[in-house]
């Protein structure tokens, strides 16, 4: 099917959200949807990425690093940032309460990717030590909570929490049978710390893990949960910080252009509008 | 199963192509690219032997040895307050299933002691073949891998018959730790990345950008999200909290015997010293750099009741040998890695043994091309200009004795 450069003939038009659309128009539209969502899709999987593995990084590696306190206490903390500010984008400009679920999928996309290809083909890991974490449960609660409450202070509160609170149920279905105790050369371990000890990570000694450490791993047994209502609390901070996040970055600002002038060259932008209007706002 | 076999390794083989086109092999892991300070006055590894140089995958090889931390350790490096036995091969080509210090288990970190021995073994199991370099190696906090000397083990056999299997405390069976757990990670998320798409997907069939720009412009927020996209998100609010309590709850009870992750400490003795040890001072060290030799004066002093020759000096992984101490030469594995056993061996001026009681100057003379093979000769170029090393005696019983050696190297660049 061409598209008609021409405007259409009379009679060709059709609604959409009570909007009147040109056939040829509308068509347009919907081709510019599935190149800009692919576009959105390609830059938010490794941009995401990119920002997980930096600060979740080795939490989120390796399974012998996935403890009841650090793991769970920062991984939704660095994981809220990217759906919070997408969601913004697409909940104020389009109401597509889609930010939070787009965002963490594309995230365990570019996670499975890289665990596939880097970790296991290239580094010999086995699945069993590096599969990612899941948080598609919280972000579809960000989601919802959006959808019901259409307020991004609400769904800071509600989702941010619900986005911790629920990451590591989320994931213990996973989880549970790395924890069975296991008795290796008279120790007591669990299968995940002998998973980590068996596949050799040379550079990464058994002392860097940054693991059930302080205190609150004598909270009666109940440090997950301890570590989930603080990670709630950052979480709705960190929500409302990444939201403002997402609002700057749709904004479209530009400034007249000063270094012609200090290079003694005629300025043609200043000198087209009025001399009291320095800033532009698109 | 055996089709995705196929496609694994076809992948894997795309990958190794598309490298070797930009890189070189890489046939180590950069041991000779540590700072020689770092070698010479850290870990100093002796007694090293490989039980074997080829298995099949699943078969084992074990690594033994000692290794001694040493004296004059680096002032800009932490203390080994917390240190791990580990091993150094490209990544886990081969499973760790066992390893000890002193007799100890190894499998978490813990707090040794400087200027002390200890003995180390770990049991490595065949999992990738191929040609793999294999270390003794001792992490310390803060200053990472030291390693020890590496041999080439074989491993032969199809990477597929692999198996690492293990009986839990509550009697579970693994078959296999590499596959353990896949299948539920594989599944549970596999549900949940098609629930996102659920989701997703009721807002994705609409038109999307542009005409919801233009409507949400045009005060049509009403048509955007309507009261079945709100019952919508609230099924699926509900929904997805009790799947997710659910579920846990459903592996709470499968696996109700659980333990956290374990980040205990060994606490392990070190080996016994002796009550009297030969002493070592550095009159003077130089390195000619034309020469590519080590010259030490030393001064030594026999507390022992029987009189020592020098057999060996050990620093940096090589072994000059003392060819006139048959002792120090039956300490010498005919199997042990050739390349860091530097032929010349050690020159010990004075050959007259050491009395009991007696303190004396020897000259010793340790030259061979390994001193820039190894890159070790970039010594110089440090801001601590110290070498290291242990001193191996031997009475007239062949009874070993340890010594340390270290102090200040001086360059000659003008040969003679």
């Amino acid at each position: 099917m061409t598209l008609p450069i021409k405007p259409p003939p009379e009679g060709e038009f059709i609604e959409i959200y009570g909007q009147r659309w040109s056939r040829w128009a509308a068509t347009l539209s919907a081709r510019l949807d599935i190149v800009i969502s692919l576009i959105i899709i390609l830059a938010i999987t490794a941009a995401f990425h990119l920002h997980f593995q930096l600060l979740a990084g080795d939490w989120d590696f390796w399974v012998d690093w996935k403890d009841r306190q650090y793991w769970v206490t920062l991984t939704p903390i660095v994981a809220i940032t990217f759906p919070a500010a997408l969601q913004y984008v697409l909940w104020e400009k389009f109401r597509l309460p889609i930010g939070a679920t787009l965002s963490i999928t594309c995230l365990l996309a570019g996670a499975w990717i890289a665990r596939v290809f880097g970790f296991h083909l290239w580094s010999y890991f086995p699945f069993s030590l590096i599969w990612p974490v899941l948080m598609i449960p919280g972000a579809l609660v960000l989601d919802c909570a959006l959808v019901l409450t259409g307020n991004f202070f609400f769904t800071a509160v509600i989702g941010g929490m619900g986005f911790a609170v629920l990451f590591y149920p989320g994931n213990w279905p996973m989880l549970a049978a790395y924890h069975l105790p296991v008795e290796v050369m008279g120790t007591l371990v669990s299968v995940a710390d002998y998973i980590g000890y068996a596949f050799t990570r040379t550079a990464t000694p058994e002392y860097l893990r940054f693991i059930e450490r302080g205190t609150l791993r004598t909270f009666g047994g109940h440090s997950a949960w301890v570590a989930s209502a603080f990670s709630g609390f950052v979480c709705v901070l960190t929500y409302l910080v990444w939201w403002h996040i997402g609002m700057l970055m749709t904004r479209v600002t530009t400034l007249p252009n000063r270094w012609r002038a200090m290079f003694g060259m005629p300025d043609h932008q200043t000198a087209a509008v009025a001399p009291a209007e320095k800033t532009h706002e698109a | 199963m055996k089709r995705s076999q196929s496609h694994q390794r076809a992948v894997r083989w795309l990958f190794s192509l598309m490298c070797l086109m930009v890189a070189g092999p890489a046939l180590a892991h950069g041991e000779r690219n540590q700072e020689p300070f770092l070698r010479m006055r850290t870990a100093h590894f002796y007694d090293v032997k490989w039980s074997t140089d080829h298995i099949a995958v699943n078969e084992e090889v074990t690594v033994s040895g000692r290794f001694r931390l040493f004296e004059d350790w680096p002032a800009n490096l932490p203390k080994p307050e917390r240190v791990f036995i580990g091993n150094g091969t490209p990544g886990p080509v081969l499973a760790r299933v066992e390893s000890y210090i002193n007799g100890s288990p190894a499998i978490q970190s813990g707090p040794l002691q400087l200027d002390r021995d200890y003995e180390f073994k770990t049991v490595l199991k065949g999992r990738i073949p191929g040609r793999h370099h294999v270390h003794p190696m001792v992490n310390v906090e803060g200053a990472g891998p030291l390693l020890g000397p590496g041999s080439w083990v074989e491993v032969s056999g199809d990477h597929a018959d692999f198996k690492l299997p293990l009986t839990t405390l509550d009697g579970t069976q693994i078959p296999n730790l590499e596959t353990w757990g896949v299948d539920m990670v594989v599944r549970w998320q596999g549900f949940w990345i098609l629930l996102a798409l659920v989701f997703a997907g009721w807002w994705l069939r609409r038109p999307l950008l542009m005409t919801r720009l233009r409507a949400l412009e045009a005060g049509r927020e009403d048509l955007l999200v309507t009261r079945g996209d709100r019952l919508w998100a609230a099924v699926f609010l509900t929904g997805t909290v009790l799947t997710v309590f659910g579920a846990a709850t459903w592996a709470e009870n499968r696996y109700p015997r659980t333990v956290p992750l374990q980040a205990g400490q060994f606490r392990v003795d070190p080996l016994p010293r002796n009550a009297h040890e030969i002493t070592v001072k550095v009159e003077r060290a130089t390195y000619d750099v034309p020469g590519r030799s080590m010259k030490m004066t030393l001064t030594l002093h026999n507390p022992l009741s029987r009189p020592v020759q020098l057999g060996e000096f050990l620093t940096a992984n090589l072994r000059f040998v003392n060819h006139a101490v048959p002792a120090a030469m039956a300490l010498v594995d005919p199997r042990y890695p050739a390349d860091i056993v530097p032929r010349a061996g050690l020159t010990v001026h004075d050959a007259a043994p050491l009395a009991p009681g007696e303190t004396r100057s020897i000259k010793i003379e340790a030259t061979d091309a390994a001193w820039e093979s190894e890159r070790l000769t970039s010594l110089l170029t440090d801001p601590d200009n110290r070498v290291g090393g242990l001193l191996f005696l031997f009475d007239d019983a062949g009874e070993r004795h340890i010594a340390n050696v270290s102090g200040a190297i001086v360059p000659v660049f003008t040969g003679g």
